[in-house]
C-alpha cells in the first residue's frame, strides 16, 4: 500500500447492524488493521474517546463481538460554535476461525487504540522440521 | 425643512439591485454540494465550542504518541501539528486489512475570541486532545455599574 503524505478525513461509518446494546447515541464502525506476525493475528481498532473500563469483547462461538461506548458527555456550560464530526459508540464483530487459540485471546487499550492479540493455534503456528542425517 | 430625501431614488438602484441578484446566484452555485453546512475536510476534525472562561477544541486522534503532537498558539491562530507513525511492530508483518491511515498532518484553527497564549492547557487522553484556551481579560465581559 502506498503511503500517504497527509492523513485524509475519514467520515465516520455508522456500523451496519442494529447493536444488541441499547441506549442513546450513535454507533459507528471503527476502523481496523489486521494483520499477521509469526505467532499471532493482530488487530488494531481506533476508537477515540472509549475508556478502556467501557471496552467489551465477546468470543461467542466464533464471532469476537466488540463493543466501545464512549461517554456522552453533555456541553453543559459549554456553547459549541462549530461541530465537524460526531461523537459516539463503536461496534464491530469478526469472525474468526479454528486457527485461533480462543482462549488465549489478549486486548490491550493504548491512546484510543485497541489492540487484540490472537495467539494461533498450536496446528496452525510454524513449525521447523528437523532434518535428521541418515 | 428636510435635509435629506430619504425617499429619493437612487439612480444606481437597480443596478445595485441587479448585482445582489448576481452575487445571490454566484452563491447559490458554488454552493450546491454543501449539505453539511459549513464542514471543512481537513484533518483533524475539530469540535469548537465555548464557556466563559474557555475557547475549547476537541479532536479524535487516535494512536498518536502525546510526543508526536505539536500544539501551538500565536496571537489567535492555534496550530495542531503531528504525525501518526505505522505501528511499529519488532518482526516484519503481513497485513490483511487496512483501513486505517498513517502519515502527517497539520491545521490552523482561527480562534473566535482573543485568547491568552500563555496558559493554554492540553490533554490526550483516550485519543482524544482536549485544548483549553482560556480568553483573554480584555474579551471577557465587564459589568458596568450603574451609579
Amino acid at each position: 500500500m502506498d503511503r500517504k503524505e497527509h492523513l485524509a478525513v475519514e467520515k465516520k461509518k455508522i456500523a451496519p447492524d442494529k447493536c444488541v446494546v441499547t441506549g442513546k447515541g450513535n454507533w459507528y464502525f471503527p476502523p481496523a488493521d489486521i494483520y499477521e506476525i509469526p505467532d499471532s493475528f493482530v488487530i488494531l481498532l481506533d476508537m477515540p474517546g472509549v475508556p478502556i473500563k467501557n471496552i467489551t469483547i465477546d468470543m461467542q462461538d466464533n464471532e469476537l463481538v466488540i463493543n466501545g461506548e464512549v461517554s456522552l458527555e453533555t456541553y453543559a456550560d459549554e456553547k459549541v460554535l462549530y461541530n465537524e464530526y460526531n461523537i459516539g459508540h463503536y461496534h464491530r464483530h469478526f469472525t474468526v476461525s479454528d486457527a485461533i487459540n480462543k482462549e488465549k485471546v489478549e486486548a490491550k487499550m493504548s491512546n484510543g487504540v485497541l489492540r487484540l492479540t490472537l495467539p494461533k493455534a498450536a496446528h496452525v503456528k510454524p513449525r521447523k522440521i528437523e532434518v535428521k542425517a541418515e | 425643512m428636510h435635509f435629506v430625501n430619504w425617499n429619493k431614488a437612487d439612480p444606481l438602484d437597480s443596478i445595485t439591485h441587479i448585482q445582489r441578484e448576481m452575487g445571490d446566484l454566484f452563491d447559490f452555485l458554488s454552493s450546491a454540494p454543501q449539505a453539511e453546512g459549513y464542514v471543512s475536510e481537513e484533518f483533524p476534525q475539530v469540535i469548537l465550542s465555548t464557556n466563559k472562561e474557555f475557547v475549547i477544541v476537541r479532536a479524535e486522534l487516535p494512536g498518536i504518541n502525546a510526543g508526536d503532537l505539536d500544539v501551538q498558539v500565536v496571537n489567535d491562530l492555534l496550530t495542531i501539528k503531528g504525525e501518526r507513525k505505522p505501528t511499529a511492530e519488532a518482526s516484519a508483518v503481513t497485513y490483511l486489512r487496512r483501513e486505517r491511515d498513517h502519515g502527517t498532518f497539520a491545521r490552523s484553527i482561527m480562534m473566535p475570541e482573543k485568547v491568552d497564549p500563555d496558559r493554554v492547557t492540553a490533554s490526550y487522553k483516550d485519543g482524544v486532545l482536549i485544548i483549553k484556551l482560556p480568553k483573554a481579560q480584555e474579551s471577557k465581559p465587564k459589568q458596568v455599574v450603574i451609579k
